[in-house]
């Protein structure tokens, strides 16, 4: 049974000045621990372009002190990857990143968006490199994404999270299953799903759903986010409905499976300790995409609060 | 090479073709039986938006290309599911008989925003001969990868030493069409390998060397192996302007190889050309090489992409 005692939000995207490309939403956090400070990735957008009406992602951080991870030093001065070229994947988007560091080198797996005629849009994976410690990445390739589609992974690649157990890669991440329409409106559902890899170039899927369904057959799965502690690996990650579900009892929350192999995962959402908060703040209609990371022998989490991120992600830590 | 040509042989707008289809008998494929031969081909219906989307049809010949015994009346495949690769049409459908079952490798269409398409290719199986296809997923098995960012398609698929050998297209870019407010796609011919027709291994190597420029688009290769050699036919065209003008459309073009994969580029010996005033003078593309009762033969489409159906060539010995 975990217990989060939340400690705040980090900051409220839309009080940041001066970061056009910053001026709403702080979606997807995810850290990379220095040895003075902590950097959070996230991601954020410009405001709706005003002829198609349509917003664009960017990933940028923000670096915050070991010992409080709500005292900021500072934002990054630009996002870490450019959008890509007409007609790839990541034309419209780069969202989320999950960063890792491994033997020296900072690689990058990002969610790329591009719009779609039918439906709004679809998402590959791409992956990048960084020689500045992270301050900006270069992307890997010709402009196309790590990870293909596949007769069972249709559309919607998406929500990478990169971990390294036993000396091998694991790609997290969700897969579209289909699309269902909402009052003429197609609204997508996707599950988690994972990756292996050796080289981190040649990608094998394991090809099924990790995590049972709960709230319905159309429960929409995202942000796979694991760790390795105290001698099993945790994944905690949001779901939803996937119709209405911006109405309070049907958007995101937070969930959470355990497992001893990475494959087989047991979902136990009644042991997650952490919910909506009853009174007024940020996240009190809904929480969703969760990162959890050891920090000074700790476990801390970050989240997002209502609409997603709309008005940014907040800090739990683990209580006892 | 030196083809004879056959002339015009199927013409879509003489008879009535399954889902409200009207024009286009786009990239004929071949499907060899005992008795006849089918021809599967792209047709049009166009949808509520005005846009075209292109089903699938077949024509049954006899196999001296004579007499047309039967069109086809039906959906052979239906459109992918909302969201999907293939949703907005299949063109080209590659047919291939392997044991029991016959193979269809979709060339899938759907529409995007900011260009006018993505591309990718899925498989289905046919087990009652080719009269329809079912998919193996809703998803492709060959689309875009880190080398080969879009435009995934014109497969053709043929087994050789027990592997499945996959020649297609795919996009290196997107270029501004400086007279009109579009952008235009360029792309290569490329190669990929399989052991199920499922889980292919991309090449990464662009097969035919350029003759135009950079922006040359190669399309639809069709392969034979005849006179311990591998023959491809493919099409080439200018990147703009290929509406338009006659000398920047398609035209056919011919490279051989002795393993399939190192290819030596030749136009020169293609063997056929538009003939003038006929209803191929202004382009030629969409080949489809094959063999039936000992000839090598070619089937192509003419003027406005097959708008007006597909012909026939012979080899010449």
């Amino acid at each position: 049974m975990f217990k989060w005692k939340k400690q705040g939000r980090v900051f409220n995207p839309a009080e940041i000045k001066g970061k056009p490309w910053l001026s709403e939403f702080a979606q997807a956090p995810a850290t990379l621990i220095f040895e003075d400070f902590v950097r959070i990735y996230f991601a954020c957008r410009p405001p709706r372009d005003p002829s198609s009406g349509q917003y664009v992602s960017y990933t940028a951080y923000v670096d915050v002190k070991r010992d409080n991870l709500l005292d900021i030093i500072s934002f990054s001065e630009s996002p870490i990857l450019p959008l890509g070229a007409p007609g790839t994947f990541d034309e419209f988007g780069t969202y989320p990143t999950s960063i890792l560091r491994h033997n020296g080198e900072l690689v990058a797996y990002f969610g790329g968006w591009t719009r779609c005629s039918s439906v709004p849009f679809t998402v590959g994976i791409g992956k990048a490199y960084s020689n500045d410690d992270g301050k900006t990445f270069q992307k890997v390739g010709k402009g196309g994404p790590i990870i293909s589609y596949t007769p069972d992974e249709p559309f919607i690649i998406s929500g990478p999270k990169i971990r390294r157990f036993n000396d091998r890669w694991y790609l997290f991440y969700i897969a579209g299953k289909k699309w269902v329409m909402d009052n003429g409106k197609p609204e997508p559902v996707y599950r988690i799903r994972l990756a292996t890899s050796t080289d981190g170039v040649n990608w094998i899927k394991h090809g099924k759903d990790l995590i049972q369904t709960k709230v319905e057959e159309n429960e929409a799965q995202a942000s796979p986010d694991v760790i390795y502690w105290n001698g099993k690996y945790h994944m905690f990650f949001c779901y939803r409905y996937s119709t209405n579900y911006r109405e309070n009892k049907r958007g995101y929350r937070i969930g959470y499976a355990f497992s001893d192999d990475l494959i087989n995962w047991t979902r136990n959402d009644e042991h997650v300790g952490i919910d909506i908060s009853t009174n007024d703040e940020f996240d009190n209609q809904s929480i969703a995409y969760p990162h959890v990371f050891e920090l000074d022998g700790n476990l801390h989490m970050l989240y997002l609060g209502n609409e997603v991120g709309r008005f940014g992600f907040g800090w739990a830590k683990l209580n006892g | 090479m030196n083809w004879n040509k056959l002339g015009k042989i199927f013409d879509p707008t003489q008879h009535k073709l399954a889902n409200n289809c009207v024009e286009f008998a786009q990239s004929p494929q071949t499907l060899v039986f005992e008795e006849f031969i089918r021809i599967y081909f792209s047709t049009r219906e166009k949808d509520s938006a005005g846009k075209y989307i292109s089903h699938i049809a077949y024509i049954d010949m006899d196999k001296e290309f004579k007499e047309l015994l039967k069109i086809s009346n039906h959906t052979i495949i239906t459109m992918g599911e909302l969201g999907c690769y293939d949703e907005h049409g299949i063109f080209p459908f590659n047919v291939l008989r392997d044991n029991t079952n016959i193979l269809g490798f979709i060339g899938g269409w759907s529409r995007r925003v900011s260009v006018d398409i993505e591309t990718s290719i899925g498989l289905a199986i046919s087990t009652d001969n080719g009269e329809t296809f079912k998919r193996i997923g809703a998803g492709p098995v060959l689309s875009s990868t880190l080398d080969e960012p879009f435009l995934v398609g014109d497969p053709f698929v043929q087994k050789i030493n027990n592997k499945y050998h996959m020649w297609y297209i795919y996009g290196t870019n997107w270029i501004q069409n400086p007279s009109k407010n579009v952008k235009e796609r360029v792309y290569k011919i490329g190669h990929a390998i399989s052991d199920d027709a499922v889980n292919w291994r991309k090449t990464n190597k662009q097969l035919i060397a350029d003759k135009l420029n950079e922006n040359e688009c190669q399309a639809l290769p069709s392969v034979i192996f005849h006179n311990n050699k591998y023959h491809m036919v493919f099409c080439y065209r200018q990147a703009l302007g290929f509406r338009e003008n006659s000398k920047d459309a398609y035209r056919l073009g011919y490279a051989f190889s002795d393993d399939g994969l190192n290819w030596q580029r030749d136009d020169e010996n293609i063997g056929i050309e538009p003939t003038v005033n006929s209803w191929d003078s202004d382009m030629m593309c969409y080949p489809h090489i094959f063999s039936c009762n000992n000839n090598i033969y070619l089937l192509y489409n003419g003027n406005n992409f097959g708008r007006f159906g597909f012909g026939l060539a012979v080899l010449e010995n």
